[in-house]
């Protein structure tokens, strides 16, 4: 057994630091992070990571990569994290597309997307849900039809977040209408390009101010070159893909900053000329919070570790998705437990504290236990793949 | 980063397991509960045969020279099996801080016969006073008198002292009774005229005891370390006996969610197996929540103290989850296994009974919760 780092590691995580300690403002790390929608100063950040090679480090040197251990991406994860940056800012192709074009795509897909995905060039946004397919995914309804050299897209996605400024669509949709099969075997996976005609795209606002999407497809042609692998795998693609994107979304860094604010804010405030921090109770609360940030920690070093040594994953994903999303609820709870009144002060308000972060992360965490998967499913993922029992 | 168990560490927990299984099943830990010893001198010697006493002893003293993370290996099994009797006390309480701050002739008297199974010890730490758990908290005086020591007043909590050959004893030699200065360690002969131990009725029926020391007479050869200077190493002998701790509690954390499994998948109510419930389901996915970020924990701290890395708030994050997760996984495991893992007879009231004496062993949650707060810069 063996928690450290190589020598080689920690010497990337140096060279890494020094890098994001110039170059990563708090607001770059917001504008992903909020998905406010990636401004011009997260696109040329992104450039930048590329440029200095901390991007696509595991990836394969054909397609512009560097060959390494997914160990790299995992730490520079970590780093953005540590500085309020979630993930790097054009996250969906690097973390979660690029990885399904690695193993499933044509050559010439592989060529045409991979070197600048790891440039730090183009985005992508997902489109899997549906109004009437959320944890039921395998029912969707968007219709591609083959016509001639191309599909024939029509139908509806919804929360397709970052459709709004992604270049390129990561879409899902029926290719085989059969009623005598499952409903998971008739699903292709496609990559639409935005501009395309017929492709209209439609603010969804969230109660924490995000923009989501819905995106809507009518008449839409995609040449066949564009189907990812084969047609009909494309829900078999998605699942096996989902363990990884589970890794690299949930990182418990991105949870410190929270913490440490709170730590500074317990230490600075006054209450009856006391310190909050010498307050049992606070104390108490923020040292729970921290045991549950290490234990995440751990769960996802396991994950990753299994991941970077290319070791068959099951439910250990899940659990650390599960663990790190629901502790985002019980932290954010605490924060707002220990800021009192001035917890429900926004950011633009007089008198509020730390920025309005908690009462940021207060709203936005009712959506950590659903976004990606709810605690729900994944619990029961853990119970039937992790622990063998039956499907109902 | 490598979770890899070592080969003879798989091998170990296989035969530690097959071994355990024959030897120690579930009639034999109720029989112990009620045996005035609690343990069986029979198998003590077969587990000595095993070599497990000295695991973590060099071999020159009769060990076979493993580490801290073998023996964490081997708790993890008796947390599985239950398994009675004093190996915590001799090999974590005794044998590893003798090994660690002993002197040269006080590890020549010791540790082969630690190793070789034929002594047994423990450690008399907490006390009355003792009503939240705080380890500088010693009472109990040893005065100096000529060429020799006298100990007196009443510890408590003493796991297996009426079976302990050798007892280490946390004593004030000075200062105030909250001073961590001013602590001194003896290795006491636990037949000295003077000592009366008692068993106490405790929840898991493990058995610790009352221990009164009256005028014990102890010599000057027998400090563990330095006069006065004893804190530190009781700090760090209860640093990894809290981490030992914790590998025997996922052992049997793991057992309970083995054991809810197993019925989950052949009880029937409503015409259905009742794993296909999701309630069901969910109490099972949270027992794994509990026991494989429990099992991580453990095992990167131990891993830190066996490297001697500074990890005090490892440790306190080990012991605060794991304390309250078992406790929960134990919670979980009965909901699930309902009326009938609630019938004296059956397995589950074992570890639901030992889950709460493991908490409350070294510093509950809360406890530790108090050391993660200065760690983090409270």
């Amino acid at each position: 057994m063996d928690f450290g780092y190589t020598q080689e590691e920690e010497e990337f995580r140096v060279r890494l630091c020094n890098f994001l300690d110039r170059e990563l403002t708090e607001e770059i790390a917001r504008q992903n992070w909020e998905d406010k929608g990636v401004g011009p100063e997260a696109r040329e950040f992104s450039r930048k990571l590329a440029a200095n090679g901390f991007l696509g480090m595991s990836w394969p040197k054909e397609y512009g990569g560097q060959g390494l251990p997914a160990t790299y991406d995992f730490i520079l994860l970590d780093e953005l994290g540590k500085r309020w940056g979630a993930h790097i800012p054009l996250d969906v192709g690097y973390t979660m597309v690029a990885h399904t074009i690695l193993r499933r795509g044509s050559e010439k897909m592989k060529r045409e997307f991979l070197p600048r995905i790891i440039r730090g060039e183009i985005e992508f946004c997902l489109g899997y849900t549906e109004p009437n397919a959320g944890s039921d995914l395998a029912s969707m309804k968007m219709r591609a039809v083959e016509e001639g050299d191309d599909f024939l897209i029509n139908g509806q996605k919804t929360f397709n977040t970052e459709a709004h400024y992604a270049e390129y669509h990561w879409l899902a949709a029926r290719t085989d209408f059969s009623p005598n099969i499952p409903k998971h075997r008739g699903i292709s996976l496609f990559i639409v390009d935005m501009n395309s005609p017929g492709v209209s795209v439609r603010p969804l606002i969230t109660m924490s101010g995000e923009r989501t999407n819905e995106v809507f497809y009518e008449n839409v042609r995609v040449p066949q070159d564009r189907l990812v692998g084969e047609k009909n795998k494309g829900f078999y693609y998605m699942m096996e893909a989902i363990d990884s994107e589970r890794n690299h979304v949930f990182t418990p860094c991105r949870l410190l900053p929270i913490l440490e604010d709170l730590i500074r804010y317990v230490k600075e405030t006054k209450f009856m000329g006391k310190p909050l921090a010498e307050n049992p109770l606070i104390r108490d609360r923020l040292a729970q919070a921290a045991i549950e940030l290490e234990v995440a920690q751990v769960f996802a070093e396991h994950s990753r570790w299994l991941e970077s040594n290319e070791m068959p994953m099951t439910h250990e994903p899940e659990i650390t998705k599960v663990f790190i999303s629901e502790l985002e609820q019980r932290l954010v709870d605490t924060g707002m437990q220990i800021l009192g009144h001035y917890s429900q002060l926004q950011e633009d308000s007089s008198w509020v504290p730390l920025r309005g972060r908690i009462e940021w992360y207060f709203l936005h965490s009712f959506m950590t236990t659903i976004g990606a998967g709810s605690s729900e499913i994944g619990r029961n993922v853990i119970a039937q793949r992790g622990l063998g029992l039956p499907r109902g | 980063m490598d979770f890899h168990f070592s080969e003879e560490q798989k091998m170990l927990r296989e035969s530690a397991r097959d071994f355990l299984q024959t030897e120690c099943p579930k009639t034999f830990v109720r029989e112990m509960e009620k045996d005035p010893k609690g343990y069986a001198p029979g198998l003590w010697r077969k587990m000595a045969d095993l070599g497990w006493m000295g695991i973590v002893f060099p071999e020159a003293y009769g060990g076979i020279g493993g580490d801290f993370l073998d023996l964490l290996v081997l708790l993890e099994e008796m947390g599985r099996a239950c398994l009675p009797g004093p190996f915590f006390s001799t090999v974590v309480l005794g044998g590893v801080p003798l090994l660690e701050a002993g002197s040269a002739s006080q590890k020549e008297e010791f540790l082969s016969r630690l190793a070789s199974g034929r002594m047994i010890m423990t450690l008399a730490h907490t006390e009355p006073v003792t009503t939240q758990f705080d380890p500088h908290l010693i009472g109990v005086k040893a005065r100096a008198e000529e060429n020799r020591y006298s100990i007196n007043g009443t510890k408590l909590f003493v796991p297996d002292a009426h079976v302990a050959d050798y007892m280490i004893c946390v004593v004030r030699t000075e200062g105030k009774n909250d001073s961590p200065k001013g602590i001194t360690l003896f290795l006491v002969d636990a037949q000295s005229p003077g000592i009366k131990r008692e068993v106490l009725k405790t929840v898991a029926r493990d058995k610790q005891c009352e221990v009164t020391f009256q005028k014990v007479k102890v010599p000057p050869g027998s400090i563990l370390g330095r006069l006065h200077e004893g804190a530190p190493i009781l700090e760090k002998l209860l640093q990894k006996a809290a981490v030992a701790k914790c590998a025997e509690m996922i052992g049997g954390a793991q057992f309970v969610l083995d054991m809810c499994v197993s019925y989950a998948k052949e009880r029937e109510q409503f015409g259905k197996l009742i794993g296909t419930f999701q309630a069901v389901q969910h109490h099972c996915a949270n027992m794994v929540l509990n026991i494989e970020g429990g099992r991580y924990i453990t095992y990167k701290a131990a891993w830190m103290l066996s490297k001697g890395i500074p990890c005090t708030k490892f440790v306190a994050v080990a012991k605060a989850w794991v304390s309250d997760a078992y406790k929960r996984v134990a919670g979980l495991g009965h909901q699930i296994l309902a009326g009938t893992g609630y019938m004296e007879e059956h397995d589950m009231p074992l570890y639901s009974r030992r889950a709460k004496a493991a908490e409350l062993a070294f510093g509950d949650a809360s406890y530790w919760k108090g050391w993660v707060a200065k760690e983090i810069g409270l």
